[in-house]
């Protein structure tokens, strides 16, 4: 038997990159005088720029452009949605009919050169005044003129550019800027009162001459002046958050931060009222200061890594009704039970329906996560969710979309239970007893130094001032915020940086296999057990003939080995099933063909019987029974008989990748497939592999490890397993294209990074590393602090030297050492 | 001594007036995006091309 393993990596010339997108040319390059292209689409963006000069784009180092690879087959004409007003209006902020202005979110938005490209706008669009690009939030706000432009044709125009435009079926949900704009004031404030209130403190604490009795009391007055708008205003939201937490009896930090802020101000006041002392007013200003600092870090870093998409997304935006004998555009939520629709070739079906007319097949990838697809006949049902894989089809809608079963799926209770984070956890634990222990101490102090009220009291007020757990509060957002900043610019985004430390704690990571281990970009291997090159034509031929993944495989696979690896006729197969209507292979053409759903396919070539399929069906259509390995597909052509196996691409060194969590970690493979790849898998996963698994299993296997114990990360795709993903201890969706991201997952990792999770889960227990001794730093400062305060010696000074100090430390020794550990450990 | 106090009212002044174009450029909307206009200024406009498109952003003609 002779094996041919025709495996097709990017085997191309390393310095052969995309003049656009810099992504190395392999098939379907494009080459031309101004450079070679990665893609046709790369190409003619490439193109289109130069011909409105604006090959400024270009001038960076990295080439810039979005790689358009996978735009191919997207269908630009859902920009049609935007002609409707009511989905218009989720992109339009102002219209006066003179002036508009449009908010587009542009997941593709990256780099200087997007930003450079995207305001000159204008230059393609005579319609357009102006644009605005916001990097770090992705958007773009466009000022057009409603009589010469509308939504749809700037979203098709940056479309062609390769910015297209998200459209999702919801409403823009933007968080509106006053919010930010109160932190940056509060901190503004805090900030000048705490500048203030030093300069006026340092006379007290430098030696010299004693202070006139005059100025003394003109300083405190200025003080306590300065103090009431950090009280009233800048520390508000602390106040705020404490009096909710405790009213929901759950003790975060933010009560023993209230109290040790009542603590510093009420002490001063009654202090200076009482002219026994300047009290700690400067301390008090400082601390929110510092504390304002950090929530403004943490703001930031939610904003750089916010992503929510609901399942809407994944559905189109609007849908083909036929009215009155004519086909019309309309919005998804307005497809009403008893409309009948045309969903044409790989289009979503949107709501159950019935098929009317003829045959036609359906895959429910999105679905179950099996991609062969199902034939369905006239009259049967189709479940939301599926995809048209063959030809248009006319269906009558059964109920509306939001009833549909593929909105039933994402209603599942596990998506509607936001999960418990390890961080709030420990943050609710850690402030009930810190709150305790806080106030048993001052209780305590006071008891000690008791006959002497005034003492007793001054000491109590001291320990829970150092109490205040600030330096705590600070170390995990800044810490974490680092880490998930670091961690998304090399390509893993988490939702809230508090699942890093959920990501620390992982010890089971289970992964789903299509579109997870298995890229869709990369061609999938065919291995045959050696057929003769005619025979082996005729097979393919008559596998041209059909849309299951299998028969295009081995359609669009060289059989001479070596020579045909990489000048491979045909495109990719992921371009391919976008384009069904290109022809796989030149004539002779398959003739009587026969497609039996789940068993092979058979037909006639040049007058030779062949047939593909399960070993039964083969010899059922042919007459003689092949033989070979379990899990193989069997051809028969003529007399030639053999096998095939499919095995579609791992991503590159995702072995490699899984061997080494396999070390640290429980290695699980979940996969919709059939048993086809066990052996392929074997190596990586050894026995602990599960095939045919529905999305249910899926989520009932997370669950089932989660009880007994095990800390699960599932890494899916988020469509089939979005269940799975939900129930994790951390769920992280793959995705080779940002622009399109999956519900209910903790984190989205590019698919090409995948192979470096080990170094992302290693990052991430540093992390957890920094922040314990971030905590026992700042334990070790309040420890000082207490001790100062127990002995009735914690003056002003003391104070006033101990918080900033305490704060500053853990600022920088947590953003330094996440910051440190990045470049050793991330990949670049 | 009472210069000093004049000193203080006139600091206070000043600083208070670096609060409020503080409060105002926070409110004219200067904070909402720190990122963008660092790398806004990076790509150069090449010196033949002009700016037509501009004349277009002239509603009353």
């Amino acid at each position: 038997m002779r094996t041919a393993s025709l495996e097709l990596g990017p085997t191309a010339d390393p310095v052969d990159r995309c003049r656009h997108c810099g992504e190395p040319c392999a098939g379907g390059a494009v080459r031309t005088l101004a450079g070679p292209f990665c893609c046709a689409g790369c190409e003619s963006v490439f193109a289109i720029l130069a011909a409105h000069d604006l090959d400024g784009f270009y001038a960076c180092e990295v080439p810039p452009g979005v790689s358009q690879k996978h735009a191919e087959g997207r269908d630009r004409s859902r920009y049609a949605a935007l002609d409707d007003p009511d989905v218009a209006a989720r992109m339009v902020v102002y219209d006066d009919g003179r002036r508009a202005r449009a908010m587009f979110s542009i997941p593709a938005i990256h780099c200087a050169s997007c930003v450079w490209l995207l305001e000159r706008l204008w230059r393609l669009d005579s319609g357009v005044f102006a644009t605005e690009v916001d990097l770090l939030r992705r958007t773009i706000v466009v000022d057009y003129r409603p009589v010469a432009t509308t939504p749809r044709l700037i979203a098709e125009r940056l479309a062609s550019l390769g910015y297209e435009p998200a459209i999702t079926a919801e409403d823009g949900s933007a968080p509106p800027p006053a919010a930010r704009r109160r932190l940056y004031l509060q901190l503004g404030v805090a900030g000048f009162a705490f500048g203030n209130m030093m300069l006026f403190s340092i006379p007290r604490y430098v030696n010299g001459a004693p202070l006139d009795a005059g100025f003394q009391r003109l300083f405190d007055g200025l003080n306590l002046l300065f103090a009431l708008p950090v009280l009233l205003f800048s520390a508000s939201d602390y106040f705020r958050n404490a009096w909710r937490a405790c009213r929901a009896r759950a003790m975060t930090l933010d009560v023993p931060i209230a109290m040790g802020l009542m603590a510093l101000f009420g002490r001063s006041v009654i202090d200076i009222a009482a002219g026994r002392g300047e009290g700690f007013l400067d301390s008090f200003a400082g601390l929110v200061f510092f504390l304002l600092i950090s929530r403004v870090f943490q703001q930031r870093m939610f904003e750089r890594i916010a992503f929510d998409r609901t399942y809407r997304s994944f559905l189109p935006l609007t849908v083909r009704v036929e009215r009155d004998g004519a086909l019309t555009p309309v919005p998804l939520e307005r497809v009403r039970a008893g409309d009948v629709v045309v969903v044409r070739a790989h289009e979503i079906v949107p709501a159950d329906a019935v098929l009317l007319g003829a045959g036609g097949a359906v895959d429910y990838a999105f679905v179950t996560g099996e991609a062969a697809p199902v034939a369905v006949g006239g009259g049967e049902r189709v479940r939301a969710g599926g995809r048209a894989a063959g030809s248009a089809m006319r269906l009558r809608v059964l109920r509306d979309v939001s009833h549909s079963d593929l909105a039933r799926l994402w209603q599942n209770p596990v998506f509607a239970r936001p999960k418990r984070r390890w961080l709030a956890d420990v943050n609710a634990r850690f402030g009930a007893w810190f709150t305790g222990g806080a106030v048993a101490l001052a209780a305590a102090g006071a008891i000690v130094w008791w006959p002497d009220a005034s003492a007793a009291a001054s000491v109590a007020t001291a320990v829970l001032i150092v109490a205040c757990p600030c330096a705590l509060t600070m170390s995990a957002p800044i810490a974490l915020g680092t880490a998930a900043g670091l961690l998304g610019r090399a390509g893993l985004y988490l939702k809230d940086p508090a699942v890093t430390l959920d990501l620390s704690r992982i010890d089971t990571v289970a992964f789903d296999k299509t579109g997870t281990l298995t890229s869709a970009a990369e061609r999938p291997a065919v291995e045959t057990s050696g057929f003769a090159e005619d025979a082996w034509t005729l097979v393919q031929t008559l596998a041209a003939a059909s849309a299951h993944p299998a028969s295009r495989a081995i359609a669009a696979a060289d059989h001479a080995g070596t020579a045909g690896q990489t000048q491979a006729a045909s495109p990719t197969t992921a371009a391919e099933i976008r384009r069904p209507d290109r022809p796989l292979r030149p004539a002779p053409r398959a003739t009587g063909v026969i497609d039996v759903v789940g068993q092979g396919i058979c037909g006639s070539v040049s007058g030779t019987r062949v047939a593909i399929g399960t070993a039964a069906f083969v010899e059922a259509q042919t007459g003689a029974a092949p033989d070979g390995p379990e899990d193989a597909i069997f051809a028969a052509a003529g007399d030639a008989r053999g096998w095939v196996r499919v095995f579609t691409q791992a991503r590159p060194g995702i072995e490699r990748a899984a061997a080494a969590l396999s070390h640290a970690h429980d290695l699980v493979l979940l996969s919709g497939d059939h048993q086809g790849e066990r052996s392929r898998w074997t190596r990586v996963f050894g026995p602990r592999m599960r095939f045919r698994q529905t999305p249910d299993d899926k989520l009932a296997f997370v669950r089932d490890a989660r009880e007994r114990g095990r800390r699960v990360l599932m890494v899916g795709d988020g469509l089939n397993d979005a269940g799975a993903l939900a129930a994790a201890d951390v769920g992280m969706a793959v995705s080779d294209d940002t622009a399109c991201m999956a519900p209910a997952c903790d984190a989205v990792i590019d698919g090409r990074r995948l192979a470096s999770l080990p170094a992302f889960l290693a990052y991430a227990r540093r992390a957890r590393a920094v922040v314990i001794f971030c905590f026992a730093v700042s334990i070790g400062y309040n420890a000082i602090g207490l001790a100062l305060a127990l002995s009735g010696a914690l003056t002003p000074l003391a104070a006033a030297l101990l918080m900033p100090a305490s704060s500053l430390t853990i600022v920088g020794l947590s953003s330094g050492a996440m910051r440190w550990s990045g470049r050793r450990m991330l990949p670049a | 001594m009472s210069v000093i106090v004049l000193l203080i009212v006139a600091g206070g002044m000043v600083a208070a007036g670096f609060l409020a174009a503080f409060a105002w450029a926070v409110q004219s909307g200067q904070f909402d995006d720190t990122c963008t206009p660092a790398v806004r200024v990076l790509l150069e406009e090449r010196p033949h091309t002009t700016q037509e498109g501009i004349a277009d952003v002239d509603l009353d003609s």
